[in-house]
Order: C-alpha cells, then sequence, then structure tokens
C-alpha cells in the first residue's frame, strides 16, 4: 500500500461523498461504482490497473475541460443569435468543434508545422521516434509526425471538395424536382435509383479504372457517387416545403423557380442539410482514405492517411503502434464531426427537451 | 359538510409553468376550479388563456415543457398532483377521459374504430373484448351515428369529421367514466355537423351523469352546453357563474367584450348599376380534381368595392373556386374574366400585370408566410417585384404598408414571421397582398384560425381598406356570424354547386333555400335554449337525415 493508492481512493470515496451531498444523482453512481470496480481491478491488475484508470480519467476530464473551455471562447467571440445556439451545445460537440478547429488549423499551416516536407527522406526505414522525429520514420525514411500534418491538407481538403460537388449536384437537382415534380421528378429518380444501385467502392474503382487516377477526376467521380444520397434527402425536405401557402403565393406572384428554390425553399432546408454535409463528409473521407489504401486514391509521395495506413501495414505484425497513428487520426475526425452534426440533427429536430 | 360528496374535481391555487428561452415562465396564475358529480363547467377564453393547460392539468397532467409548480389537483378525494404517475395512469382512461379538438390526429388511422374503443376497458379488466364492443355498439347508436353495429369496424378515414368526433366520444365513455375533459371538440367542425355532434355528446353526458369540462372559445357553444361558465385571460381567472347569470349580466369589461364581438356589421353597399362590367367574373366554369368533379357549371360575378361571402361545408367547392380564378386549377370547362377580359386558364400563361391585380389572403398565416424571411423581405418582395422599387423607394412603401395594416414600422421591420402573434401574421399576410396593389383579394378563411377579438379587428382592417383603396373581395368562410358583419353578396355553395345567391339583406330574410335554411339555423346563438328549441323543430331523431338534405 502506497501514497498512490490511497490518494486514489481517498479522492473516489470523498468526491462520491461529495456528489451525494449536493445530490447529484448521476455523479455520484458513476463515482461510487468506478471505486467499487477499482477494488476488484486493484486486486486483478494491482497499482498498474489504478494508474490506467487515473491516466484515462485524466485525459477525459483533459478532454471535457478543453471542450468546455472552447466552448465559452466561441460564446464569447461570438454575436447573440449563435451564442445563444452555442450554449446549448453539449460538451461532445464542442469538443468535436475544438478537433476540427486543431485539423483545420493543421492543414492550412502545414507547410510552417511541419518540420520536414512531405516527400523529404531524413532517416532510415522504420526508424524509432528521437528528439528530431516525434513519431519515427516510415518504410522510406521519412518523418511521419510532418506527414500526418501534410495528410490533414491533402486528406481533409480533397473529402472537403468532393462533399461540396456532391451537394451542389444533389441539392441543385433535389431541389429543381421537387419544385418541378412531373416528368423531371420521374426521370432524376430513376437515375438516381440506377447510380445507387451500384455500390459505391465497385463504382469508383471501375470509373477510376477508366479514366485513370488524376486527383481531379478522383474529386469528380466521388462527388458522383455521393450526389444521389444528397438528392433523395434535398427531394424529401424541398417537398414538405413546396407545399406551404408561402410557396403558392410566390409562384401565383409569378417568379421563376430560381427565386424559388434560392430564396423560399432553401432557408428552409438549411439545417437537415448541414447535418447531412457532416455526415457525408464522414463518408467521402472514409472512401478517400479506402481507396488511397487500394493505391487509387492520392498518388505518391504526396501525403495522406488512407496509403499512409498501408505503407506502415507491415509494422504492425512487428506489435508497432506506427500504421495506427494515421487510422486513429482518421477515427478521431470522424467521431468529432459526427459529434457535432448529431448536435445539428438535435436542434433541427426540434426536441429541445 | 353534506356538499363534499357532491364534489368530483376540485383545483385550488392552480400555477404552471413552461419552459421557454432557457427559463420558466408562469402560464396558469392561480386558478380555482370546483365541479361536482354530473355538471358540466364551460372554459372559455381566447388562445393562450391556459384553457387546454388546465383541462390537461385536471387530469394531472402537464405537457411536456410545461409543470405544476403550485395549487392543489383533487379529483375525487385523491390528490393527483403528488399521486404516483402510475397510479394517475390508471385514473386517465379508466375514470378521466379526454376528447381532443381533432379526432381525426387523434385516432390511429392503421387501427379499426371498435378496436382503438375496447382498448382501454380491456386494458382496465373492466370489461371482456366482446361485451366491450356491444356496449360500444350500444353508444355509437346513443351518439346517432348511423349503421352503429357496423360503423365500429371501419377505419378512422372511412368515416367523416363528425362521426369521427361522436365516435371518440363513444370511445371517451367506454369505461364510463366520472370526468370527460372536451377539448374544443367542434371547433374543425362544419355549423351542420357541430350542431349534431353538440346534441349527442350533451345526451350522452346527460343520461351517464357524467362531470365534464368543455373547453372551447366559441361563447355560444358553451352556452348550451355548460351549467356554469369560467371565463379565463392570460392564465388568469376572470369571472365565473351559472349560464344564465353570464350571459344576461356579465360583471367584468373583458366578459362584455367577448360577448360584444359578434356585434360588429357594416351596412351593405347598394348593387353596382346593372350595366357595370365586373372586376371578376366567374362564368360557367366546371372543375375536376382528376376524374373526381368538383364544381359543376359555377357563376358568379364579383363588383368593384364590393364583398361577395361565398359560404358552404368544407368540401363544398368554394376553394377550388378560388384556386380557378387564381388559375392554379385550370378550369375544364367556362372562363374567367377580369374587368370584362378572358384570363387563360393557367396562371403562368397569365401576365405579370393580370397576376398583380388579383392577390390572395390565406387561412393560416403560419404556412402562408416564410419563417425564415424577414418581415421586411415578405412585403417588400411584391413591391419590388411589380413596381420595380428600389433602396429607398422600397423602404418608404413598405412602411406606408405597415401603417396602413396598423402595425408599428420601425417595431416589424426586421422581425421573422415566427416572433408574431396569430393576428399580426394575418395583417402581414393582407400588408403583402396590399403590396401588388392589386383591385380584387381573394380571402379564403382568414379569420377562422383567430380569436374572436382578433378576428374582429381583422374584419374592420379588411372593411377599411375596402373604402380607402376600393378594392373587392371574395370571402370564403363557412361562418356566418362573418358574412353577416361584411358581405354584399352572398353565394351559397353545396356540392360543386351554387344553391343560392344575391345580396346580404335578402339571403337572411326568409324564404331561403332549404340548405340556406338549414345553415343559417345551425349557427349557434347565445341563448341557452337555442340547442332545444332548433332540435324540437327539426325532431330531435332526424337531425342525421336534415343535415344531409
Amino acid at each position: 500500500m502506497n501514497y498512490f493508492v490511497i490518494v486514489y481512493y481517498a479522492l473516489l470515496i470523498g468526491g462520491s461523498c461529495l456528489a451525494a451531498y449536493f445530490k447529484r444523482r448521476e455523479i455520484f453512481l458513476a463515482l461510487f461504482s468506478l471505486t467499487l470496480a477499482s477494488f476488484v481491478m486493484g486486486i486483478v491488475g494491482g497499482q498498474d490497473a489504478l494508474w490506467a484508470v487515473s491516466i484515462a480519467a485524466g485525459l477525459l476530464a483533459l478532454a471535457g475541460g478543453t471542450a468546455y473551455a472552447f466552448r465559452e471562447f466561441l460564446v464569447i467571440i461570438s454575436g447573440t443569435q449563435t451564442a445563444k445556439a452555442l450554449r446549448t451545445a453539449p460538451l461532445t460537440a464542442s469538443f468535436g468543434m475544438f478537433v476540427i478547429f486543431t485539423y483545420a488549423v493543421l492543414g492550412i499551416f502545414a507547410p510552417v508545422i511541419a518540420p520536414f516536407g512531405e516527400g523529404e527522406v531524413i532517416s532510415q526505414s522504420f526508424a524509432p521516434a528521437d528528439e528530431n522525429m516525434l513519431l519515427g520514420a516510415d518504410q522510406l525514411g521519412r518523418d511521419l509526425f510532418s506527414r500526418i500534418v501534410y495528410g490533414a491538407r491533402n486528406t481533409v481538403g480533397l473529402a472537403l471538395v468532393a462533399t461540396m460537388i456532391a451537394f451542389v449536384i444533389g441539392v441543385l437537382l433535389g431541389m429543381v424536382a421537387a419544385v418541378k415534380g412531373g416528368w423531371f421528378d420521374q426521370l432524376m429518380g430513376r437515375i438516381i435509383d440506377v447510380v445507387m444501385s451500384i455500390p459505391g467502392l465497385i463504382f469508383a474503382l471501375l470509373l477510376l479504372s477508366i479514366f485513370g487516377t488524376n486527383l481531379i477526376i478522383l474529386v469528380i467521380i466521388i462527388g458522383i457517387i455521393y450526389a444521389p444520397r444528397v438528392f433523395r434527402l434535398t427531394r424529401a425536405v424541398a417537398g414538405n416545403v413546396v407545399v406551404m401557402d408561402y410557396i403558392e403565393a410566390a409562384s401565383l406572384r409569378g417568379e421563376g423557380m430560381w427565386y424559388l428554390i434560392r430564396k423560399e425553399i432553401l432557408p428552409n432546408s438549411t439545417a437537415p442539410l448541414i447535418a447531412e454535409f457532416g455526415l457525408e463528409f464522414c463518408f467521402v473521407f472514409l472512401l478517400v482514405a479506402g481507396l488511397s489504401f487500394l493505391g487509387l486514391g492520392i498518388q505518391p509521395p504526396t501525403a495522406d492517411w488512407g496509403s499512409m495506413v498501408r505503407e506502415n501495414a507491415t509494422l504492425i505484425s512487428f506489435g508497432e503502434i506506427t500504421p495506427l497513428i494515421p487510422a486513429a487520426a482518421i477515427a478521431l475526425l470522424t467521431v468529432s464531426v459526427n459529434f457535432v452534426v448529431d448536435w445539428m440533427l438535435f436542434r433541427s429536430s426540434g426536441l429541445k427537451e | 359538510m353534506a356538499d363534499d360528496k357532491r364534489v368530483l374535481l376540485k383545483i385550488q391555487g392552480l400555477r404552471i409553468e413552461g419552459y421557454s428561452d432557457e427559463k420558466w415562465i408562469e402560464i396558469v396564475h392561480g386558478v380555482d376550479l370546483t365541479l361536482n358529480r354530473g355538471e358540466v363547467l364551460g372554459l372559455i377564453g381566447e388562445s393562450g388563456a391556459g384553457k387546454s393547460t388546465i383541462g390537461l392539468a385536471a387530469m394531472g397532467f402537464a405537457r411536456d415543457g410545461c409543470r405544476i409548480s403550485a395549487g392543489s389537483v383533487e379529483f375525487d378525494g385523491m390528490e393527483l398532483t403528488t399521486t404516483a404517475e402510475s397510479d394517475r395512469r390508471v385514473l386517465r382512461g379508466s375514470r378521466i377521459a379526454y376528447v381532443a379538438q381533432s379526432a381525426a390526429a387523434s385516432f390511429n388511422p392503421a387501427h379499426k374504430l371498435i378496436d382503438q374503443h375496447t382498448e382501454a376497458p380491456v386494458h382496465y379488466r373492466i370489461r371482456k373484448r366482446m361485451e366491450s364492443q356491444e356496449d360500444a355498439m350500444e353508444l355509437y347508436g346513443r351518439l346517432r351515428l348511423p349503421n352503429p353495429r357496423e360503423i365500429g369496424f371501419r377505419y378512422p378515414h372511412q368515416v367523416s369529421g363528425g362521426q369521427l368526433q361522436r365516435a371518440m366520444t363513444a370511445m371517451a365513455m367506454s369505461c364510463r367514466p366520472d370526468l370527460i375533459i372536451f377539448d374544443e371538440p367542434t371547433t374543425a367542425l362544419d355549423v351542420t355537423t357541430q350542431i349534431e355532434v353538440l346534441a349527442a355528446i350533451r345526451d350522452i353526458v346527460d343520461q351517464f351523469d357524467t362531470a365534464a369540462i368543455y373547453i372551447t372559445h366559441d361563447l355560444a357553444v358553451v352556452a348550451q352546453m355548460a351549467d356554469t361558465i369560467k371565463v379565463l385571460l392570460k392564465g388568469d381567472e376572470v369571472e365565473e357563474a351559472d349560464t344564465v347569470t353570464m350571459l344576461d349580466s356579465p360583471k367584468e369589461d373583458y366578459t362584455k367584450t367577448l360577448w360584444a364581438v359578434r356585434s360588429f356589421q357594416r351596412p351593405q353597399k347598394s348593387r353596382p348599376a346593372d350595366g357595370a362590367v365586373p372586376i371578376v367574373t366567374v362564368d360557367n366554369v366546371d372543375a375536376a380534381y382528376g376524374q373526381t368533379r368538383v364544381l359543376e357549371d359555377v357563376s358568379f360575378d364579383v363588383h368593384a368595392g364590393m364583398t361577395v361571402a361565398v359560404v358552404g361545408e368544407s368540401g363544398s367547392g368554394k376553394s377550388t373556386a378560388a384556386r380557378c380564378i387564381t388559375g392554379l386549377l385550370p378550369p375544364t370547362k367556362g372562363r374567367i374574366l377580369f374587368s370584362g377580359e378572358e384570363l387563360p386558364a393557367n396562371f403562368r400563361a397569365r401576365s405579370k400585370d393580370q397576376l398583380r391585380q388579383a392577390q390572395m389572403i390565406y387561412q393560416m398565416a403560419d404556412t402562408a408566410l416564410n419563417p425564415k424571411v424577414r418581415i421586411s423581405d415578405i412585403i417588400g418582395r411584391p413591391a419590388e417585384f411589380y413596381s420595380g422599387l428600389k433602396g429607398a423607394a422600397l423602404k418608404t412603401r413598405v412602411d406606408e404598408l405597415l401603417d396602413l395594416i396598423e402595425l408599428e414600422p420601425s417595431q416589424f421591420y426586421s422581425r421573422f414571421p415566427p416572433e408574431l402573434s396569430g393576428g399580426q401574421k394575418q395583417r402581414i399576410g393582407i400588408a403583402r397582398a396590399l403590396a401588388a396593389e392589386p383591385s380584387f383579394i381573394i380571402c379564403d378563411e382568414v379569420t377562422s384560425a383567430l380569436d374572436q377579438l382578433v378576428a374582429e379587428g381583422i374584419l374592420r382592417l379588411l372593411d377599411r381598406l375596402q373604402d380607402e383603396l376600393n378594392l373587392a373581395y371574395m370571402f370564403i368562410t363557412h361562418d356566418l356570424a362573418t358574412v353577416r358583419s361584411i358581405a354584399d353578396e352572398v353565394v351559397v355553395m353545396k356540392e360543386g354547386r351554387v344553391v343560392e345567391m344575391g345580396p346580404k339583406d335578402v339571403m337572411f330574410t326568409p324564404p331561403h333555400h332549404p340548405y340556406t335554411d338549414l345553415l343559417l339555423s345551425s349557427v349557434p346563438e347565445m341563448d341557452p335554449n337555442w340547442l332545444n328549441t332548433v332540435l324540437e323543430e327539426r325532431g330531435v331523431d332526424n337531425i342525421g337525415e336534415a343535415a344531409r338534405t
């Protein structure tokens, strides 16, 4: 029995008592069940298990604190209307926003942040981490940290552009289909059905092998593959708006279709569309990473998280975590985007209670 | 006290709070209420008065986002605010029942009426399923539903609105509750249907000696139903008295204003000379939705500066006639003339000026105004679109229009529709129509979604605008009180045909066409004995048929 263990249990029990005293039921339950679980863990896993628990709790608290501080920061710098909305954001959402913000900074200032160039060979292949290289070297001896920083710019940027293309195509066609109806709606619907019936990855592989793996073609193909889902959502959302009396009033006034879409329908369907944008972005992002992993996405020596996983995959058999770092970067961003999207969906669904 | 045995529901100092904008706001400020067994209490007030909230609180229930913050609700000696939710749930349905405003929205469309009827008694083990079905059929009979032995096996969409409302009342009766709460059960119905439902509800409440709370904003209706009336205003009680006293000698000023609403009446304008060219002529128009014919040989004229009221039950083709005029539904036969000049049948083929001349004001201001567009743009757009106004000139015009509809420009200029009250929204709808500088406006049930006081304000405004701008109105409504107050000419429609038409004074003096007569006699009057008198005249048993012929 050393000081660490004594302090560990003292903190937990003290915290539980405080929570109970202030009638914070959930906090008390969480803390006290952790205390009980720690007894078992302490017996089975010894002091190390307790250390792991403390570190995990510390990380969680750190993330929570960061999220809280970031939300307060956003509330202070934004206008009253936005601030009101932000105040309702749960900590998960502001954590997500913080991560997205960090990635954006990494991507934009990549050349300043990265200590080495993305294609620069500076060491032996698979060299371990030292004071020069934060995360060691990859299979060609390039600095892994620099490549991850550059990867943020390439992978995320590519996914962002592809998602935007998907949205421009899908939203535009969906709106027109909803407003015009009739044969145009039917025709678009059936074409979209055909595109959707082909599995995305297979379709991408097919098109890429026809047109070659050019970056622009890649972006356009991904945009086309994801546009049908956006089309369907837009058409459904706009369909509910089109039947409103104010649309009838506007078309009786003699307004053209473009005005109807831009001024009357779009403002009433932004919330679900933004939420969908976040979700689509994750899927596109994963597809880009998947294509890169197969060697059809971004071509070397350009850094990209998907291909980085593939290139370093051999290290897994040696028990190294290096290939998992770019994978973790992908996972963290996907989870973060989903945190934010969840909150937006919650807001747009009107379930405020 | 010996009286205590009779008291069924006792509410004392009831306060209810609602959650909005991140804080709790009190919406009911300490209301007391006592209801004896077998009595009917009428709760009356404008929207936002807290009628429905109090009605729900009588079941110990608060809506999502609301909470009962103080006071007691004592039902048959049981304190509902402190009872466990599981006990309250047993009470609801078996001893307290609730009849909602929209039966169509409250029935599950996927189950037969009788299956929904038997659910509660079977669940609470009051009756076996077969017994309960027998009972349902008997109740259907008592509520004078046609084919009481078969109607229960239909789905909700297979019966009419009035029948559905009666089936709902039967369902509320299924466990023979001590108390039923009726929340505006007839508001959504036509007058001719309303009278059947009212009679049915009153009889059945009488027969089973059930106590009831009857919530409505219609005074004439509550006068027929209630023994005592309580008037509410913004969550406070204004006064309470028995029905006769309340109608004859209301004490509070607010109550008097409620009573006075129906008095607004405008002198009828003289008919224009025979040779005058009407602004709008509907000439032998037929129209159909697909294969279903909805208009047959409809003709009428609207003259400049005059108001033509088109009345009829729902489904009579009033709104379809409006859709033909605006060109949303091209007629299959016949012509629409505007100042003697024939208009293209489809609105897409009409010129900008033709579109400008005829404007429309909608029933539901909520759906007629885009919630994401500022008031300045809603009103400004037609002015910009038709007259090409820009910048400062446009702003002056919008201010002018806001002044015209009696809303302070600086206050409303940059707001969004959801921030406005129902009456204000309707005014914005009027301003949008005026912005086009039309000569003819179609008003489609513009007051039926509004409280009486607010509705009267809108009617007065429309009347003033007509005088100032020499507008012609086509006023679609099912409310004959509205017709009486502002119409110059009346067109009565039924099943897609014009049954009778003429100047208002002629139409409101006998002899009438039998259908006009039925419509007129179905409008509830303040007299508490009105329902009895009408039922006697028509013969109680054939009231259903009277409405159908």
